[in-house]
């Protein structure tokens, strides 16, 4: 019986691993690909050439990185600072039209924004946020809301009150009640949306076109449109440079959460 | 709970946020899908000429974001189910690595690496016919409807996995375990006892995996080559072509109707539970 | 917030500060609605040599990607900016369907008269844009053509005419594949090029004038394309035909001349693939420079463009280096040019060949017909 199962879990786990591992292999394959056509079923031949190109000189995508990292870090604590109040309202406190409001804070994502960005732009340079970094964290801040707002009501929400009146009942104030139980419950759901917003921002090409440039340059706005018109070579590099911030940001979410939250809760 | 005042005044600058930079922005482009060209006056022809144009594949993005949204749902519910439940240390901690990757990957890039992926004589093929599990001319392409879905599933099931393996971790291990000293067997933990705790935080992830994907233009663009197609693709092409902003703002305000509806449907079921959803 | 972290944010703060104060003092912004090759065709070689001859100066360029697409996205953000004195954008790289419509909204300022090189290039497409008259405002980066790309060792008598090309895909079934028309422009070219094949009145769909009756007589044309369609393998996008060629999955379909060129180049394409241009021919379009109404610097946008379409930059960067076809007219450019380069651009397709079966794109609304019968009555 322990056999057996221990065999369907092993299988399980690599079908998993073949499909989650599969597209990425082809992404590391193309990353050093110089030549590979039909019929072969491998490269005809390797090399860093591509990679060359991505990082020479003129093409400035150290800068871009840095920006893109920056950029994303601050859309983090922007969404953050507006998201922690909205969600403890949405998900704790007594809000007329709640509904209606958290459907209005899908709107950024759900409606495609191909029609919209030109609207937003215009608005922008009105207010003299265009080319500036403000600008552009402000975009990909209204873009990474829907996560942060609901993600936030969600884990405000789910918090259990009994812990809360526990607290308040031996006389700490609203305030120490939010920093001591509730924000420390549900900090993990918090940092899970700071995760996705940190990656929204770092994948956004379309905003920042029209919000940052020219004088604010993201890594996407340098390669995405040779990976949109099939440039694996470029594609696959730049996922795997984006990779790097990304798993970076996690692993310091992860650890930053371990111990901040575990000695919250312990004391 | 917090007083009515306080609520308004914690939600106000998140509000302030949305209303300047995205809604006032967005009435402004709105309006063109009430707009009559041909009459110069206001008018629904842009949704009657979207419908009469689009219409399957208005269907069509329905069917395949719902799919896959199903799909992802039940995937992440296994996922998160074994971290919490599973036993075994090995596959726990193997599974715990394996799952997230996808996440990292931007949407662009994953819809090209599934292009290369899931074609006819694509990497995958190779490999089943390599390790001779099928006959070279048995290889088919997913490239269509499949390949959306497939793509779909492959980049957001890391994302709801994540959210509803912490909400699972979080929970109160005393009743699974007095479950467990009762005898239960672990699906009926899972379904009985850790996913109805869990319901919230699943479906805010899956309708918020429902909206990506309803929004995401790269996939259906490069994976799908057939007709019909997603909404998306049709918005972008009424722009490109025609410079047409009023059925594409159509089509947009039908997408976003489609995602309000559900989200709405959602909301309501959770008051009328008695609970505070989302 | 531990301090460590806090520290580690304020020193973010001050680089993202600084850093958008480091800029030199001339900054010459170009917006490329075109593909990579565009964008690294001005970033390591027009770019370098700008500078190179105009000290101070710094040229900063940003792609938006192929087709109308690239060129809507530089459209919107121009048009977003119309109340300002000044535009952020200096010289714009754009599609002709989208170049016509900026100079019908008047976002464009008219300065070919104003460059030494504005009378090199006299074709009709530097004048006339899909029926939108453009002369004054534009310059041809380059011509691009729409050809039919095909693997010599599989087809070893390729169609020379559409006619033919009908017999093989019934005979080949799967084995031709092109993107419809949603999908990048060379599958709109093929569409184009089928009605100019069988939809009658071919000079009238490319010159005009226009007539709103004509696409009534279209009917046998779109069902025939309808059939052909049976026969054909769907592709995503001009990359997605490329990619499907170069996994031979399909083994002939329209492509960009130059995009097939710079696959080859990156060995994402069997070397070995050959172009034709089958009868009665294709469209192609030139990509244009132009400066928007009310480019910050305008002056340096102008020098620019002249280095640009100067004979010696056409030869060196447009065909030896990139393989594009010259924008400024040929007879310029071929004597700046050794022998050799010039005939391996016409490899394939022969300067005879593309004079006569190189069409234009038809005439805007003409062109809108065409595609939302398509939509209408072959996609449908």
């Amino acid at each position: 019986m322990s056999i057996l199962r221990s065999t369907l879990t092993a299988v399980l786990l690599a079908l998993l691993a073949f499909a989650i591992f599969g597209p990425i292999t082809n992404m590391l394959i193309w990353s050093v690909a110089e030549t590979w056509y039909f019929p072969a079923k491998l490269p005809q031949s390797y090399g860093f050439s591509f990679w060359e190109r991505v990082f020479r000189p003129q093409g400035n995508a150290m800068e871009s990185l840095w920006n893109s990292v920056l950029i994303a870090l601050f859309t983090v604590l922007a969404s953050l600072a507006v998201a922690i109040p909205a969600g403890l309202a949405l998900g704790r406190g007594r809000l007329p039209w709640r509904a209606l409001f958290l459907l209005l804070f899908l709107l950024p994502q759900a409606f495609p924004s191909i029609a919209v960005h030109m609207n937003i732009a215009r608005i922008f340079y009105g207010l003299g946020l265009n080319g500036t970094y403000t600008g552009v964290v402000l975009v990909h801040t209204i873009q990474g809301l829907v996560f942060s707002v609901w993600i936030a009501t969600a884990a405000f929400a789910a918090v259990d009150r009994e812990l809360e009146e526990a607290a308040a009942n031996i006389g700490a104030s609203p305030f120490t009640v939010f920093r001591t139980v509730t924000l420390p419950l549900a900090l993990p759901g918090l940092m899970a949306s700071a995760i996705f917003v940190f990656l929204i921002s770092l994948d956004e090409f379309t905003g920042t076109f029209f919000v940052g440039v020219p004088d604010v340059t993201t890594m996407p706005l340098l390669l995405f449109t040779a990976s949109m018109e099939g440039n694996y070579q470029i594609a696959s590099i730049t996922a795997l440079i984006l990779l790097v911030p990304s798993v970076g940001f996690m692993l310091f979410i992860e650890r930053f959460l371990k111990s901040d939250v575990l000695a919250k809760v312990g004391s | 709970m917090i007083n009515r005042k306080t609520s308004v005044i914690l939600i106000a600058p998140a509000l302030a946020l949305l209303g300047l930079l995205f809604l006032y922005p967005l009435g402004y482009s709105l309006i063109w899908a009430f707009r009559d060209e041909e009459l110069g006056g206001w008018g629904l022809q842009n949704f009657i000429k979207s419908w009469g144009l689009y219409s399957s594949d208005i269907l069509f993005t329905l069917i395949i974001v719902t799919l896959s949204t199903a799909i992802i749902g039940a995937l992440s519910v296994a996922i998160g189910g074994y971290l919490t439940l599973g036993e075994n240390r090995v596959a726990l901690t193997i599974l715990r690595w394996l799952y997230r990757w996808p996440l990292f990957i931007p949407f662009v890039v994953a819809a090209q690496l599934m292009r290369t992926f899931l074609a006819k004589n694509g990497m995958m093929n190779n490999i089943i016919v390599q390790a001779g599990l099928m006959e070279p001319l048995q290889a088919a392409s997913f490239l269509d409807w499949r390949g959306i879905v497939i793509t779909f599933v492959w980049k957001q099931t890391p994302f709801v996995a994540l959210l509803v393996a912490g909400a699972m971790a979080a929970l109160d291990r005393s009743t699974i375990e007095a479950a467990r000293n009762l005898g239960a067997g672990r699906t009926r933990i899972l379904f009985q006892i850790v996913v109805p705790q869990v319901a919230t935080t699943l479906m805010v992830g899956l309708i918020l995996s429902y909206v990506v994907m309803m929004s995401v233009l790269s996939v259906p663009m490069m994976i799908n080559a057939q007709t019909p197609t997603m909404i998306t693709v049709d918005m972008a092409w009424r722009i490109n072509a025609y410079s047409d902003y009023g059925v594409a703002n159509a089509l947009g305000f039908i997408s976003y109707a489609m995602t309000a509806v559900i989200a709405w449907v959602y909301l309501r079921q959770g008051v009328r539970e008695g609970g505070n959803p989302a | 917030m531990r301090p460590k972290i806090a520290n580690l944010f304020a020193s973010a703060a001050i680089a993202l500060v600084t850093a958008g104060a480091a800029h030199a003092e001339g900054v010459l912004n170009v917006a490329s609605g075109g593909s990579q090759n565009m964008v690294d065709y001005v970033t390591d070689y027009l770019g370098p040599l700008f500078e190179e001859q105009n000290p101070g100066w710094t040229v900063n360029v940003v792609g938006t990607g192929p087709g109308n697409a690239g060129s809507q996205a530089i459209l919107e953000k121009i048009k977003a900016q119309a109340g300002n004195d000044a535009w952020d954008t200096d010289v714009v790289v754009m599609t002709q369907l989208k170049t016509g419509e900026m100079v019908t909204e008047g976002l464009l300022q008219q300065y070919v008269g104003d460059i030494g090189t504005g009378s090199l290039a006299t074709r009709d497409t530097a004048k006339v844009a899909l029926g939108t008259d453009v002369e004054g405002y534009v310059m041809p980066m380059f011509h691009s053509q729409t050809a039919i790309a095909y693997n010599p060792d599989l087809v070893s008598n390729p169609p020379a005419s559409f006619d033919e090309l009908k017999t093989w895909t019934a005979e080949n079934k799967g084995a031709f594949g092109y993107n419809g028309i949603k999908n990048g422009m060379s599958g709109v070219a093929f569409t184009a090029a089928w009605m100019y094949a069988y939809a009658g009145n071919t000079d009238q769909l490319m010159n005009g004038p226009y007539d709103p009756e004509l696409k009534n007589g279209w009917d046998a044309a779109l069902a025939d394309l309808k059939a052909f369609n049976e026969n054909v393998t769907f592709t995503p996008g001009n990359a997605g035909t490329l990619d499907m060629m170069n996994r031979g999955e399909i083994v002939m379909g329209p492509v960009w001349v130059d995009m097939f060129y710079t696959w080859q180049a990156d060995g994402r394409l069997n070397p070995g693939l050959k172009l034709l241009l089958p009868e009665p021919g294709m469209p192609g379009q030139p990509y244009y420079y132009a400066i928007p109404a009310k480019a910050e610097n305008a002056d340096a946008a102008r020098k620019f463009i002249e280095l640009a379409t100067s004979p010696e930059v056409q030869a060196e960067g447009i065909v030896k280096r990139f393989n594009w076809y010259p924008g400024i007219d040929a007879q310029h450019v071929e004597g700046a040019l050794d022998k050799a380069v010039w005939d391996k651009l016409f490899t394939d397709v022969t300067p005879e060949d593309l004079a006569a079966k190189g069409k234009p794109f038809p005439l805007g609304p003409f062109f809108d017909d065409i595609r939302e019968a398509y939509e209408l009555k072959v996609s449908n």
